[in-house]
């Protein structure tokens, strides 16, 4: 039963993660936000994901999104693979002194690692690519996940129950 | 002999884990760096990332582009009054021009029939419609139903009816992905029309100006200047219609691009003859 719960859980975030990079690699002319608000989804399931349901393989989902997000929106691999694997070794890394912390103080981690994500991204885009370092993007990004981040939490442990 | 094959199945398992990790990170890096010196995987994942995954991805979000589409069209229609009012004045403006341009096309004949010049004219590839776009997100990228079938190559450039649009910088078997005007990774070398001063331009990042980065001699343009292809790096053809001078600064300039970029349905793809 337990087993069951979980893996239908795990299947949403999953789900999530594919509409939500769906919808961030193709453009609305009249919708920019929206692009960019699903663009903080996808970062905030894939933390979730790492964070409350990690599994090997989590690492392929990184690798396959790591890519496809370079190509369709930096068309040059790099900056977000190297990202995403980067917070999954780190994870694997600190997890045995994370189990410690009490839930409010993970959840300020999990609202820190979204934010320096987005810079991490940026700076190797920056220095991979030669990428225009974009603040007011970053600023948009924190702002979107400042409006949808205690929702979306919200949402997914529910969904967790 | 039980428990000794459940340790050997434990093993092996945990040998295939971290087997499995440590060649996901090594595949990623080798991807990072095979980026860089554009090896045949790369094109491969560019290639099945355009042909399967953007159809994929467009399927997926189709109620969002709906929902996008209807408030595009909402908004068209509330703002029809004042848009028709600003074609009548341009329609007048147009007609003072069009006359204007009817004496100089005739001058420009015969000149050219006294100085014995060809005509330096673009040959048109192939007009191609625009599949999806990336251009909210670091890069300005649209993608096209038209690749090296069509006989696009890279470095071709993509034009509509108000001028430059932007470079093609890959192409598959029936797709092909244009860098907008708009990209700060993007360089064009142009000259304005009256005093035929020579600079580049690049995105400024809020994907509506084109900023210069570098002024021949350090001559501004006038306000309100056209700036056109330079043709000197031998990119894009030459006298393609790139924007008017918004904004003149000490040491930069400001240029709107004449090419409305959130609304491009169908682009030309060019080549000088």
């Amino acid at each position: 039963m337990g087993f069951s719960k979980f893996y239908n859980s795990t299947i949403k975030l999953n789900i999530i993660l594919i509409i939500s990079f769906s919808i961030s690699a193709n453009s609305f002319a009249a919708l920019p936000n929206i692009n960019n608000a699903f663009y903080v989804l996808f970062h905030l399931t894939y933390i979730y994901l790492i964070f409350y349901h990690y599994h090997y393989y989590i690492y392929l989902v990184a690798l396959i999104y790591g890519i496809l997000f370079d190509i369709l929106l930096l068309n040059n691999t790099g900056a977000h693979i190297i990202t995403f694997l980067s917070l999954l070794i780190f994870f694997v890394i600190l997890r045995k002194y994370l189990i410690r912390l009490t839930s409010f103080q993970i959840i300020f981690i999990y609202f820190l690692t979204l934010i320096i994500l987005f810079f991490i991204e940026q700076l190797l885009a920056n220095l991979i690519h030669n990428y225009t370092f974009n603040m007011s993007s970053i600023f948009n990004f924190i702002l979107i996940s400042f409006i949808i981040f205690i929702p979306t939490v919200f949402l997914f442990t529910k969904m967790d129950k | 002999m039980a428990p000794k094959f459940q340790i050997k199945v434990v093993q092996l398992s945990r040998f295939v884990k971290n087997f499995t990790i440590i060649s996901v990170v090594t595949l990623s890096f080798l991807l990072v760096f095979f980026s860089k010196t554009d090896y045949y995987l790369i094109s491969g994942i560019k290639n099945l990332s355009s042909s399967v995954v953007i159809p994929i991805t467009k399927l997926i979000s189709a109620p969002v582009n709906v929902f996008s589409n209807f408030i595009d069209e909402y908004n068209q229609f509330r703002s029809l009054k004042f848009e028709n009012k600003i074609l009548q004045e341009e329609i007048i403006r147009l007609k003072k021009w069009q006359t204007l341009a009817i004496q100089n096309s005739r001058e420009n004949k015969v000149l050219k029939k006294l100085l014995n010049a060809t005509d330096n004219n673009l040959t048109l590839v192939k007009t191609a419609s625009l599949i999806n776009r990336n251009d909210t997100i670091y890069s300005k990228l649209i993608n096209l139903n038209a690749g090296y079938e069509d006989k696009i190559e890279k470095n071709m450039s993509a034009i509509n009816e108000r001028g430059l649009v932007g470079k093609v910088i890959d192409t598959t078997s029936n797709n092909s992905r244009v860098i907008l005007l708009t990209d700060p990774s993007l360089s064009i070398s142009v000259k304005s029309i009256s005093d035929g001063i020579f600079s580049l331009l690049t995105g400024n990042g809020d994907g509506k100006y084109l900023v210069s980065s570098f002024v021949k001699e350090n001559k501004m343009p006038r306000l309100g200047d056209i700036v056109v292809t330079s043709g000197t790096a031998q990119i894009f053809p030459v006298d393609l219609l790139v924007g008017k001078v918004a904004k003149v600064e000490k040491n930069r300039f400001f240029v709107l691009p004449f090419v409305d970029f959130k609304n491009i349905d169908y682009v030309q793809i060019v080549t000088s003859k």
